[in-house]
C-alpha cells in the first residue's frame, strides 16, 4: 500500500513539475519572430490597451502568442503527427498519408469551374489573340497522378473530368499531359514527396506532351546538362504535416548547354543568365529557385533558339520547372504572373506584334483556388 | 477563458493556485509552526480566522479575471445577478417576517434572474418565431450570449429559493457569495453546484496533499478526454456532417451520430471532471455530474446518470412545487411535458432543444406508463441497445438547428434519401479515427472502474504495475494533450503555395 501511494505522490509531483518547468521556460525562452517551418512571423506579445481588452483581442492575441512561443513547440507538433499516424490516422492537415512516404494533397471540390470556363472563354475571343496560337494546360497533381500511392479507401474525386469540363466549355485547345504522367510513372519521380509541385522530371513528361501538341521535337533528356540543386527539399505539404521523420526530396535542375540566355525581371528591372536562383536552395522553399519565385512578368530571350516564334506563358508556379525546357524553342517566353500583373497580359500581347503563341499552364488545385487567373485579360 | 488552452493550464490555474497556497500556510508560517500540512487549521484552532477570507479573496479575484477574459463587459452582469439574489436575500432575513412577506422577495429575485436570462438568451428566439408566424420583419437584437448565464442563473437562484424555503441560513458578506457565483471551476460549464453543497465549505474548508493529488489526476482526466477524445471525434463528427445527403451511406450516418453522441459526452463530462478536480484542488466537494449515461438500460435511467445536476435542480425546483406526481395521471403528465420542454429550452434558444425535450418528456411518460415494466424483463444487451439508439438519435435532433437539414440527416439515417447501406467511405473513416473511437467508447462505458477493482483485486505485484502503467500514462498523455494545445496555432502560412 505504501508503494503503491509513492507511486502516486511521485506521479503528481512530475506532472506539476512538467507544468511549472514549461511555464517557466516559455518565461525565461527568447521569442523567436519568424517561424521558417510554418513560413510565416509569429504573434508577437500585444499590446495592452483598454480597446483590445474590451473587444477580448488582447485576450486572443495573448492566447496565439503563448501557443506561438512555447517550448519546444515543434517537437510537440510533431509529437501530434507521429502519434497520429502511428494511431492509423491517414489523413491530417488536408493532407493523404501515402505510400513511399509521399504526402498527397487532397483535392477540394473545385467551386469556380463555371467562372473559370467563361473567363478563359473571353480570353480566348479576344481580338488581339486571332492568329495566334493559343493552348490551355492542365496539369493534375499527385492525387491523380499517383492514385496508386493514396492510402486505402481514401476518398479521392477526379481532377481530370474537372479539367475536361474547362477544356470544353472555354473552348481553348487543350494540352492533356495526364495520360503522358501516368504512362511514364515507372520511369522516374513526377512529383515531390513533400512539395506540392511536380518535380523537374515531371515537368519534363509535361514537356513531352506540350511537344506533341505543338509539332515540335522535344529535345531528349541525354542532351542537357542534370544538376544537383538540393537533397534536403521539404516543401509546403511537409510544413504542413509536420513528420519529422519524413525525408526530404531532391531537386534536380536541368540546362541547355546549346541555350544562350537573357531572364529580365521586368519588377525589380534585373537581368540574369540563369532561369535559377540557387540562393534558394539553402532555404526554406527550394522551389522558389526556380524562376526567382513571383514576378509579375519576366522576359526570358534566347540567342540560339530553335525558332523566332515568341511565346506568353501565362500560369501558376508549376509552369516555373517547365519553362527551362520550353526556352529552347522561342526566341523569346514573356512569364505572367497574372496575380501580381496588373494590366492584363492581353492589353500587352496587343503592344507585341512578335508574338505567335499563348500559354495558360495551371495545375488542377490552383486553377480552382488561384483568383488570379480572373484578372487575365 | 477554456480549460483545455494554454493560457489556462500553464499560466492561470498554476498562478492562482500559487497565491492560495501561499495564503493558506501564512497562519502556519506567522505563527511560527513549520510542521504544518498546508493550512490545515485544526492545529491552530480559532487562527483560521483570516485564512479563509484570504483564500477566498484570492478565488474571487481569480474568477473575476477568469470571467472578464471571456466576457469583458458582461462581468457586469454577473456581478449584478449576483447583488440582486444576496440583496434580496438580506431583505428576506430582515423583513421577512411571514411567509407572505418572505414571498415577495423571493419572487422579486426569480423575477429578475429569468428576466435577464430571458432577454440575453431567449429575445431573439422569440423574435424570429414570431417573425416567422406573422411574417413581421421585427429586427433581431443579436446580443451576444453571455458565457454561462444558463449556469450562473440557476446557481443563484438556487440560493434564494432554498433560503426561502429555510434550507439554508442567510450569507451576510457579499464577497463570500460572489465568491460562490463566480468561482471559476465550475462557472461555465457546470456542474449546477448549489449554494447549500457549498455553504459551509465557503466559510471553512481543508486542503491536503491527498485532496491536491486526487484533484490533480481528476482534472487531468478531464483534460485527456477533452483534448484527446472529445475534440478527435468531433472532427470526425465535423467530416460527416458536411457530407451530401444522399451521399453518405446510412452507416457513415450512424458513425456520425455516434461521433458526436461521443463528442457531446465527454465535452460536458471533462468539463464538470475539470471542476470537480480543481474543486479538490482548492478543498471544494462539487457533486458529480454524470455517471456512465451511455451505459443506461433505460430512457429514465439515462436522466438520472446525464447533467445529474441539471434535472436534479429541475426536479427540485419546477417538478416537485408543481405536485410531481402526486396529483393524479393528468397532472403528472403535464407537469412532465412542462419540466422537459424546459429542460429542452435550457439547452438552447432554438426549436430543435424543445423538440429533443419534448423527445424525453414522451418517452419517459411512454416507459412510466406503457413499456417501462417489459422494459425491464428484457435481457441487458437489449435494454441498454434500446437505450442508446434513442439516446444518439436524440443528440441528432440536438445537433441540426436548421430543420431542413436535421429531416435530411434523420432521413438519411433510415436510408429513404436514396442512399446506400454502407460504404466503402465508412472503413476510410473507421481507419482514421478507429483508435480514437475505441479509446472513447471504453471510457464512456465503465471500463475504468472496472480495471480499478481487477487492480484492487489482485496481489501486490499486479496492483503495483497496474498503478506504475497507470502513472507513466498520466504523464504520456500528458505531453500529448500538450502537444495537442500547441498545435492550436500551428497554422502554416503557405503564401509561395499557389
Amino acid at each position: 500500500m505504501i508503494r503503491e501511494n509513492t507511486i502516486r505522490a511521485l506521479a503528481s509531483v512530475l506532472l506539476t513539475a512538467s507544468v511549472l518547468i514549461l511555464s517557466i521556460t516559455f518565461l525565461l525562452l527568447k521569442k523567436q519572430e519568424f517561424s521558417e517551418n510554418e513560413n510565416r512571423y509569429l504573434e508577437p506579445l500585444p499590446a495592452l490597451t483598454w480597446e483590445s481588452v474590451k473587444s477580448g483581442q488582447y485576450m486572443e492575441n495573448i492566447n496565439s502568442y503563448l501557443c506561438d512561443h512555447f517550448p519546444f513547440r515543434d517537437f510537440f507538433i510533431g509529437l501530434k503527427t507521429r502519434t497520429e499516424i502511428t494511431l492509423g490516422r491517414r489523413e491530417i492537415n488536408q493532407v493523404f498519408i501515402g505510400r513511399d512516404g509521399y504526402l498527397i494533397e487532397k483535392y477540394q471540390k473545385p467551386v469556380n469551374t463555371e467562372q473559370i470556363s467563361r473567363t478563359l472563354k473571353t480570353f480566348g475571343e479576344k481580338e488581339e489573340l486571332t492568329g495566334k496560337e493559343l493552348h490551355l494546360m492542365l496539369v493534375p497533381t499527385a492525387i491523380y497522378t499517383y492514385k496508386n500511392k493514396l492510402p486505402e479507401f481514401a476518398p479521392a474525386a477526379d481532377q481530370m473530368e474537372t479539367a475536361e469540363k474547362i477544356y470544353q466549355d472555354s473552348g481553348l485547345l487543350s494540352i492533356d499531359c495526364s495520360q503522358d504522367l501516368l504512362a511514364h510513372q515507372q520511369d522516374g519521380q513526377l512529383y515531390y514527396r513533400t512539395d506540392h509541385h511536380w518535380t523537374t522530371y515531371g515537368a519534363y513528361v509535361g514537356y513531352l506532351a506540350f511537344c506533341r501538341e505543338k509539332g515540335l521535337v522535344p529535345v531528349s533528356l541525354d542532351e542537357l546538362e542534370a544538376e544537383t540543386a538540393a537533397e534536403d527539399f521539404c516543401g509546403t505539404i511537409y510544413s504542413k504535416v509536420n513528420d519529422y521523420s519524413q525525408k526530404g526530396d531532391k531537386i534536380t535542375i536541368y540546362r541547355n548547354p546549346s541555350d544562350k540566355l537573357t531572364v529580365y525581371y521586368e519588377d525589380t528591372k534585373e537581368t540574369t543568365d540563369s532561369l535559377y536562383n540557387l540562393k534558394y536552395a539553402r532555404k526554406k522553399d527550394k522551389y522558389s529557385l526556380f524562376l526567382d519565385n513571383l514576378h509579375p512578368l519576366i522576359e526570358i530571350t534566347n540567342e540560339n533558339a530553335e525558332s523566332e516564334r515568341e511565346l506568353v506563358l501565362i500560369k501558376d508556379s508549376y509552369a516555373n520547372s517547365i519553362t527551362p525546357f520550353l526556352a529552347h524553342h522561342f526566341k523569346k517566353i514573356y512569364v505572367f504572373d497574372t496575380r501580381y500583373y496588373k494590366w492584363g497580359p492581353s492589353s500587352f500581347i496587343k503592344g507585341h506584334e512578335g508574338i505567335t503563341d499563348v500559354l495558360i499552364l495551371y495545375n488542377m488545385n490552383t486553377v480552382d483556388t488561384d483568383l488570379g487567373i480572373r484578372g487575365i485579360y | 477563458m477554456v480549460f483545455s488552452s494554454i493560457p489556462f493550464l500553464f499560466f492561470f490555474l498554476p498562478l492562482c493556485l500559487l497565491f492560495y497556497y501561499a495564503v493558506s500556510c501564512l497562519p502556519c508560517i506567522l505563527h511560527g509552526k513549520h510542521s504544518y500540512v498546508m493550512g490545515q487549521s485544526k492545529d491552530f484552532p480559532g487562527r483560521s480566522g483570516y485564512r479563509i477570507p484570504l483564500q477566498n479573496g484570492i478565488l474571487l479575484v481569480f474568477s473575476l479575471i477568469f470571467y472578464a477574459w471571456g466576457e469583458p463587459v458582461y462581468i457586469l452582469l454577473m456581478l449584478f445577478a449576483s447583488a440582486v439574489d444576496f440583496g434580496n436575500g438580506l431583505l428576506m432575513e430582515r423583513f421577512g417576517s411571514s411567509r407572505g412577506k418572505r414571498r415577495i422577495f423571493l419572487m422579486s429575485s426569480v423575477i429578475i434572474n429569468l428576466s435577464v436570462l430571458a432577454f440575453f438568451k431567449y429575445a431573439d428566439f422569440v423574435l424570429g418565431t414570431i417573425n416567422g408566424i406573422f411574417h413581421t420583419e421585427i429586427p433581431l437584437l443579436n446580443i451576444g450570449l453571455p458565457i454561462g448565464i444558463s449556469f450562473f442563473t440557476f446557481q443563484t437562484m438556487s440560493y434564494i429559493i432554498d433560503l426561502y424555503r429555510g434550507q439554508v441560513p442567510v450569507e451576510k458578506n457579499y464577497l463570500t457569495y460572489l465568491t460562490y457565483v463566480s468561482m471559476f471551476p465550475q462557472l461555465v460549464a457546470g456542474p449546477i453546484v448549489r449554494f447549500s453543497t457549498v455553504n459551509e465549505e465557503l466559510h471553512e474548508r481543508q486542503i491536503s496533499m491527498e485532496g491536491f493529488q486526487r484533484g490533480l489526476f481528476r482534472f487531468m482526466q478531464g483534460l485527456f478526454k477533452k483534448v484527446l477524445i472529445a475534440n478527435q471525434v468531433g472532427a470526425l463528427w465535423e467530416e460527416i456532417r458536411i457530407l451530401e445527403t444522399g451521399q453518405s451511406s446510412v452507416a457513415v450516418c450512424w458513425l456520425g451520430a455516434v461521433a458526436f453522441t461521443l463528442q457531446l459526452y465527454f465535452d460536458f463530462s471533462a468539463y464538470s471532471d475539470m471542476a470537480i478536480g480543481m474543486g479538490w484542488l482548492l478543498g471544494f466537494h462539487f457533486p458529480e455530474n454524470f455517471n456512465y449515461p451511455l451505459w443506461s438500460v433505460s430512457v429514465t435511467d439515462f436522466w438520472r446518470r446525464w447533467h445529474i445536476s441539471l434535472s436534479t435542480w429541475f426536479k427540485d425546483y419546477v417538478y416537485i412545487p408543481l405536485g410531481g406526481n402526486r396529483r393524479g395521471v393528468k397532472r403528472h403528465l403535464i407537469n412532465m411535458m412542462v419540466v422537459w420542454f424546459l429542460t429542452g429550452l435550457w439547452h438552447g434558444a432554438a426549436w430543435n432543444f424543445v423538440l429533443w425535450g419534448l423527445y424525453y418528456g414522451i418517452l419517459l411518460i411512454l416507459e412510466k406508463y406503457v413499456w417501462g415494466k417489459k422494459l425491464e424483463q428484457l435481457p441487458s444487451f437489449f435494454r441498454h441497445l434500446y437505450t442508446i439508439v434513442i439516446v444518439v438519435t436524440g443528440f441528432v435532433l440536438f445537433v441540426f438547428d436548421d430543420m431542413k437539414l436535421l429531416q435530411d440527416y434523420l432521413l438519411s439515417m433510415v436510408g429513404c434519401r436514396g442512399n446506400a447501406l454502407w460504404g466503402t467511405e465508412c472503413i476510410w473513416y473507421l481507419k482514421n479515427y478507429g483508435a480514437v473511437l475505441l479509446a472513447a467508447l471504453m471510457l464512456a462505458f465503465p471500463f475504468y472502474p472496472w480495471l480499478c477493482k481487477k487492480r484492487d483485486e489482485g496481489g501486490d505485484g499486479r496492483r503495483m504495475l497496474i498503478s506504475l502503467a497507470g502513472m507513466l500514462g498520466y504523464l504520456a498523455l500528458f505531453g500529448l494533450t500538450t502537444a495537442y494545445l500547441v498545435n492550436d496555432t500551428y497554422n502554416p502560412f503557405l503564401y509561395f503555395r499557389f
